[in-house]
């Protein structure tokens, strides 16, 4: 069976729990968001998806292995890559994936080609021998990225692959993960950033200690809507009239707009009457999309701190 | 789970290559072994310079007062140093693993490097077994180049006593063949285990070394004339440490997995 599929997953330490009730499913060739804020439990997710820690409540199964009974052939099978890149600073990048190639029992001559091929697509080739503590943090990341695929696994899990990156590495990293995910490989990326999220996941689990919503990229940013609507004179003095509304919506107002969020479309009318008992002369009334900037925070405060 | 040498022997062979490029730890390790062989080889030497000294004698008797008046004094005192040295020397084994041990398995956790090893297939005793052989064969080589230094010194310098060759002894091949090995695997035991337990390779080292103390410690003793070391004594303390190692395997096994080398740093 392949891709992923997760049951009732949790993760206590102690009295803490760190991440429960999670239910989803990755499907093969889709690359799929776990966005969340820091101590979110992605990590945390990660690591029982990989074998690294024992779920405490609820089952997961990789291509088919169970995280639970099944830990050595599950590692064949996943390709991690962690929060930061632990490579071995004195040894050198080929060195580094040589070790891993070892660990795999793979035969280097046979799978070294294709490291070759991701060294030189990612900018790497010709520093195989150099030993990567003279890397830059963005090349270590890259050749990490390369040691996730020696053995040419069926997912890969990337946490946080850009954090703590400059700008500039961090759109290398960015182009190098949007090519593997051209390749139609499985991917599961662990971020806090929207924008990275956005352009490369196909659906997104956003979670903070739970799963609070999960859903492809551009349908979770019409969760909700929004109405944009032009007034005449200043747009500011009919936010404390709308903001008294029964569903008492988050207001934005800019020169001669407001733009008001809505939970349900159905709420409309009552804005645009709301405005009019005001004094307010409405010149247009448009739905707008939400910015998922705006969905993702509302989510996240909605969420267990 | 299946134990495969192939993965224990990568992590081996990846140890190895680094301990090679860590001059720091590699200068830490020589400096042990040179002390432990220059020292005797000079006190040796004092001995050996004017053997009609009459002090040698008085020192003598305060070791044996049942010395001879017809034994050599100056040859008396070298064998004694060597028994004696033979306590300390053992030292090195223990103690060159720890250094190592320390390195390179709470250094994994502290270079985060440890969560993509364990990511791997690789198993919890794998990964003990390549770090210990990792461990172990570079202190037992320098103990043996050690050792070999220090028969050719003790020897040379030696050598106006006029009865041929000092070292290597019953006693000494005893002690570097047999005692030495079990030495270093109780050193470098206690060493995975403290440091599958702390989040720094430093400190796995300190609290690693308060174990050679009372190994010190019973060298001192010996020195002092408290103890009275000999091929018994030595025996005996092989056979506590070959049972020590073997509760540390124990140990190992039982409290090594993935998720506790993985838990111990949040
Ligand atoms: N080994 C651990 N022991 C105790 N608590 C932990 C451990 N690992 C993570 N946690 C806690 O679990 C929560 C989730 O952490 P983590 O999975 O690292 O979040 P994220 O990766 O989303 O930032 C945090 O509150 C963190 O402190
Ligand atoms: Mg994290």
């Amino acid at each position: 069976m392949s891709g992923i599929s997760v049951q009732g997953l949790a993760k206590r330490f102690g009295a803490r729990t760190a991440v429960e009730g999670l239910d989803f499913d990755v499907r093969p060739g889709e690359v799929f968001g776990l966005l969340g804020p820091n101590g979110a439990g992605k990590t945390t997710t990660v690591r029982m998806l990989t074998g690294l820690l024992q779920p405490s409540a609820g089952e997961a199964r990789v291509w088919g292995h169970s995280v639970r009974t099944d830990g050595e052939a599950l590692r064949r099978v996943v390709g991690l890559l962690t929060e930061q890149p632990g490579l071995y600073e004195r040894l050198s990048a080929r060195d580094n994936l040589r070790f891993f190639m070892k660990l795999h029992e793979l035969d280097e001559r046979q799978v070294w080609p294709r490291a070759r091929s991701y060294l030189e697509r990612f900018g790497l080739a010709g520093r195989e021998n150099d030993p990567c503590g003279g890397f830059s943090k963005g090349m270590r990341q890259k050749l990490a990225i390369v040691r996730t695929l020696v053995h040419d696994p069926k997912v890969i899990f990337l946490d946080e692959p850009t954090s703590g990156l400059d700008p500039e590495s961090a759109r290398t990293v960015r182009d190098a993960v949007a090519e593997l995910a051209a390749e139609g490989r499985t991917i599961v990326l662990c971020s806090h950033n929207l924008a990275e999220v956005e352009r490369l996941c196909t659906r997104v689990a956003v979670v903070k200690g739970r799963l609070l919503a999960m859903a492809p990229v551009n349908e979770l940013r019409r969760t909700g809507s929004a109405l944009e609507v032009k007034v005449e004179g200043e747009a500011e003095r009919y936010v404390q009239a709308l903001s008294a509304l029964p569903f008492a919506p988050n207001v934005l107002a800019e020169g001669a707009r407001l733009r008001v969020m809505l939970a349900d479309e159905a709420q409309a009318p009552d804005v645009v009457a709301c405005l009019v008992g005001a004094g307010a002369r409405v010149r247009s009334a448009v739905p707008a999309q939400r910015p998922l900037e705006e969905v993702y925070l509302e989510l996240i405060r909605e969420g267990r701190v | 789970m299946a134990f495969r040498s192939r993965r224990a022997l990568a992590v081996f062979w990846k140890d190895f290559l680094d301990l090679r490029r860590n001059p720091v730890l590699l200068l830490g390790m020589a400096a042990l072994p040179l002390v432990l062989v220059v020292v005797p080889i000079i006190v040796v030497w004092t001995y050996v310079r004017d053997p009609n000294d009459s002090n040698l004698r008085v020192i003598a008797l305060y070791y044996d007062p049942t010395l001879p008046l017809n034994a050599n004094a100056g040859r008396f005192l070298v064998e004694r140093t060597l028994l004696d040295w033979f306590g300390m020397f053992l030292v090195m084994p223990v103690f060159v693993p720890i250094l190592i041990s320390s390195q390179s398995v709470a250094g994994e956790k502290e270079r985060r490097t440890l969560e993509p090893l364990l990511a791997s297939p690789v198993t919890a005793m794998e990964l003990v077994a390549g770090k210990s052989l990792a461990s172990l064969v570079p202190a037992l080589i320098i103990t043996w180049m050690a050792f070999v230094l220090l028969c050719v010194g003790v020897d040379v310098v030696a050598w106006p006593l006029g009865q041929g060759p000092m070292l290597p002894n019953t006693l000494w091949l005893f002690g570097i063949l047999v005692l030495a090995p079990l030495f270093a695997f109780f050193g470098n035991g206690v060493a995975v285990l403290i440091s599958a337990r702390v989040a720094e390779a430093r400190t796995a080292q300190q609290i690693a070394a308060l174990i050679v103390l009372p190994l010190v410690g019973l060298v001192a003793g010996q020195v002092a004339g408290f103890l009275h070391a000999g091929p018994v004594y030595y025996a005996v303390q092989g056979g506590v440490v070959l049972l020590l190692d073997v509760a540390l395997l124990w140990a190992s096994v039982r409290l090594l997995d993935r998720e506790r080398l993985i838990s111990r740093w949040g």
